[in-house]
């Protein structure tokens, strides 16, 4: 009798089951990307597509909200600050990795000494900067070290994804990720796609969308052809030109901004009346308005993003005013002279027509601006280049970490990132507020480099950019702040 | 009157001219080749005059009236015939500036790698042995070797520039003349007069650029043709990637590249500059397939013959009809 009754339950579970198989074939989605992870190893490369992958498969220590906020993930709560150099994490229990091995402090403290090995090179470590080492406590407390102190450890530890200790030794990592995160690795087809199934295990409970497949198309235009024919449900980067054309689509502002550094050391824009010249001969606004039809706000006279900490709310963005950019150039004897404008295309929003409209803006006030837009790996090249700079070159900044120090280190900090200038006292600046605890004085000290930076225009900010997704009709989902394609949180309205 | 002039011509004109002549009035009887050489001329001198005619600086931007369409549309205006681009440029302007690059890039390239070609390919099939394997090893190599690899290589030791770009094209260009070349080469060394010209005690130099090369003009015409086509494509593939063509200056085919992504709201961004593209392209066709005819003997004793049979034709069926009715 009990038997009967248990197998009759077998049954109507297997029958359940097999129902929910069915509905999989409706749940599944395909987002197109922009480009081809370069590996899926989560912890070498400062690769965008890798990330819209692994973000799905693999998990951090501390996660964001949609809307920005620093929350616990793998974390069970948010970390203490031991003393100025160490930070105590403890951990959530009973996660494991998809294929079974636990998580715990070994795989934290495997995975941070990982990602800071200098023989592995990490592209990452801009990101990760001070992190200098992990050690466990007991089976679910890690504290990690950093070598100066550093307020913005727990946004660090929001880029770091934990990879489990046993498979990334004994397997290949680059082509087969496993983490703790909602989906699971399925199949990659070099060149065409990357499929992913629904961890029906996950702590959260299984997600909505249970299939879901990376389509890498570079050309936006064929992106939105494919969105129009049906086969794909999310598309990134769609032109804001077409968002009355596409079923649904959702912007947001994004955590990106775009501006052109100026080398403070090149003969034709080592005067700072020619730098700031070049910033009031552009027509921001015209730009904004019609190029990217509102999706994008003018920079507020800094690359600093208005979510981050240590942005300056006192600047304002240089007018545009040609004639007293003419009259600038002439106090500084530099009329008619030659500017190169370094730049790539195809890889943001509209780049290619964005530096294209601002060679003309130059080229209205009686500049020669020699345009080199270089194929992108070149452009990076020539982008970290330290020894030659280029007089001004076009690029996007993301900032992940939601702190002023992002900014800092990739665009002004002499002698890495990208920094276009050699002043000593800006660095050791940039330095003292990376290690600066105490927050007013960390603020106050941003607010005196942004100042100095804007007013001696080492660069010129452009704009704050959104981002703009094109969705298939039957696709539910509100983009976040910080860029992620989070697929657990889409879903599908059928 | 038209038959009392062109008599006349002749008397007064010297030797060559009186053979230009001829060949212009054998061109006339052939009114799609002659269309296209008109074509042809026409751009040629829209390229080289393009700072008279054009109506604006072709990089002259106005955000504001960016994506106007063309003047025969609604919102569109004779300001803009041809209506403005994501910029704000004018298209027309553009149009007739970017015939510049794109046709000297075309000619260039196929003039370059084709010579090259054609001299590898000569050289490899008249020698034959182990110099004709080595040479084709050779070959093969290049063409198994990713084209786009190359360019950037080349490209980031130099720098982009157009003269780069003829460059970089011209040597991932040339081995499919070569290996033409040299497959007619070896089957026209067995003929009995290249034979005799050899046992006559001909130097090689003779036997090849007297007995060999003419034979070769009208399939290296084809090839070259459709290789001008391949080229002006790759030259867009390439500008876009940025390696090629920089801003301010244009091409048709950057024009047509960045003009993809605005085809469903501005199809005239794309249309015209790709027009422009197959009109050279078309009429460059039809032109050459009238020089090779004209320059093959046999091709053009059967198109004399032809002319002659439907002329025959076309005088019997008149008597024919008559009696019919």
């Amino acid at each position: 009798m009990n038997d009967t009754f248990r197998r009759v339950l077998a049954a109507a579970v297997f029958s359940a089951g097999s129902l929910t198989a069915g509905a999989v074939l409706a749940q599944s989605i395909t987002i197109a990307i922009g480009s081809e992870p370069s590996t899926l190893d989560p912890q070498l490369r400062d690769d965008g597509g890798e990330r819209q992958v692994n973000d799905n498969i693999y998990e951090t220590l501390l996660a964001r909200t949609p809307t920005g906020e620093l929350v616990p993930s793998l974390a069970a709560e948010m970390p203490k600050q031991i003393d100025d150099l160490t930070w105590e994490f403890t951990l959530r229990e009973g996660v494991t990795f998809h294929n079974g091995e636990p998580f715990n402090a070994d795989a934290v403290v495997y995975s941070v000494k990982r990602v800071v090995a200098p023989e592995n090179a990490s592209e990452q470590m801009a990101y990760l900067g001070t992190i200098a080492g992990a050690e466990k406590v007991d089976d679910y407390k890690v504290r990690i070290t950093t070598s100066g102190p550093d307020p913005i450890l727990p946004s660090r530890m929001y880029w770091m994804k934990i990879v489990p200790p046993k498979h990334a030794e004994e397997a290949d990592l680059a082509a087969q990720p496993v983490g703790t995160g909602p989906y699971k690795f399925v199949s990659w087809n070099r060149g065409s796609d990357i499929t992913l199934e629904a961890n029906a295990d996950h702590r959260d409970g299984a997600p909505d969308v249970e299939q879901v497949t990376y389509r890498f198309v570079t050309e936006p235009g064929t992106r939105l052809s494919g969105l129009m024919a049906g086969e794909f449900d999310v598309i990134v980067n769609l032109p804001p030109e077409f968002t009355a054309t596409v079923p649904k689509f959702a912007a947001v502002r994004g955590i990106e901004t775009s501006t052109i550094i100026l080398s403070t050391d090149n003969e034709a824009t080592r005067d700072p009346r020619v730098r700031q010249a070049l910033n009031i001969a552009i027509d921001r606004k015209a730009i904004a308005d019609n190029l990217f039809l509102g999706y994008a706000e003018v920079a507020k006279g800094q690359l600093i993003h208005p979510n981050a900490f240590g942005f300056n709310k006192s600047i304002e963005a240089y007018p545009y005013d040609p004639d007293r950019a003419r009259q600038l150039l002439a106090e500084a004897g530099a009329e008619g002279s030659t500017i190169e404008l370094l730049g790539e295309s195809g890889r943001w929003l509209k780049d290619r027509e964005v530096i294209e409209a601002v060679a003309g803006y130059w080229t209205e006030i009686g500049l020669k601006v020699d345009v080199q837009i270089e194929e992108f790996s070149r452009y990076l090249d020539r982008l970290f280049d330290m020894k030659v700079r280029p007089d001004a070159y076009f690029v996007l900044n993301s900032n992940e970490l939601f702190d002023a120090d992002r900014e800092m280190s990739f665009a002004y900090e002499a002698g890495a990132g990208g920094a276009s200038n050699s002043e000593k006292e800006l660095a050791e600046t940039i330095r003292a507020a990376r290690t600066e605890t105490d927050l007013e004085e960390r603020s106050t000290l941003y607010d005196k480099l942004t100042a100095k930076l804007h007013e001696e225009a080492f660069d010129v900010p452009l704009f704050n950019h959104q981002d703009i997704y094109g969705m298939s009709a039957r696709m539910e989902w509100q983009p976040r702040v910080d860029g992620k394609l989070i697929v657990k949180e889409m879903s599908v309205a059928e | 009157m038209s038959s009392a002039s062109t008599s006349s011509l002749p008397l007064a004109l010297s030797g060559g001219t009186r053979l230009a002549g001829g060949f212009l009035r054998e061109l006339w009887h052939d009114k799609p080749a002659a269309i296209g050489l008109l074509v042809i001329l026409l751009i040629i001198a829209m390229a080289i005059f393009a700072p008279l005619i054009a109506p604006y600086d072709p990089a002259a931007q106005s955000l504001i009236a960016r994506l106007k369409p063309p003047a025969w549309l609604a919102g569109g205006s004779w300001a803009h015939p041809l209506g403005t681009d994501h910029l704000g440029r004018d298209v027309l302007s553009r149009v007739i500036w970017g015939s510049r690059a794109t046709l000297l890039i075309g000619f260039s390239v196929v003039l370059l790698a084709g010579t090259f070609g054609v001299i590898v390919g000569l050289w490899a099939g008249y020698a034959g042995g182990r110099v004709d394997s080595l040479v084709m090893r050779l070959v093969d190599i290049q063409v198994s070797f990713p084209g786009i690899l190359l360019i950037l290589l080349i490209v980031s030791v130099i720098g982009p520039s157009i003269t780069t770009m003829i460059v970089v094209l011209a040597v991932t260009n040339w081995m499919v003349y070569a290996r033409q070349v040299r497959g007619i080469v070896m089957s026209v060394r067995q003929t009995a007069y290249v034979e005799a010209a050899e046992v006559i005690g001909c130097r090689p130099g003779r036997v090849i650029f007297r007995h060999i090369l003419p034979n070769l003009f009208s399939p290296i015409l084809t090839v070259a043709i459709l290789e001008f086509t391949n080229i002006v494509l790759a030259e867009a593939a390439i500008s876009f990637l940025g390696l090629g063509v920089q801003p301010p200056a244009t091409s048709w085919g950057l024009d047509v590249a960045a003009a993809r992504d605005y085809i469903f709201i501005a199809w005239w961004l794309i249309t015209f500059p790709g027009l422009s593209i197959v009109a050279t392209v078309l009429s460059v066709n039809l032109f050459a397939n009238w020089v090779r005819i004209t320059a093959d003997p046999q091709e053009r004793e059967k198109r004399f013959a032809r002319a002659q049979a439907a002329k025959r034709r076309r005088a019997r069926g008149d008597q024919a009809t008559v009696p019919a009715e």
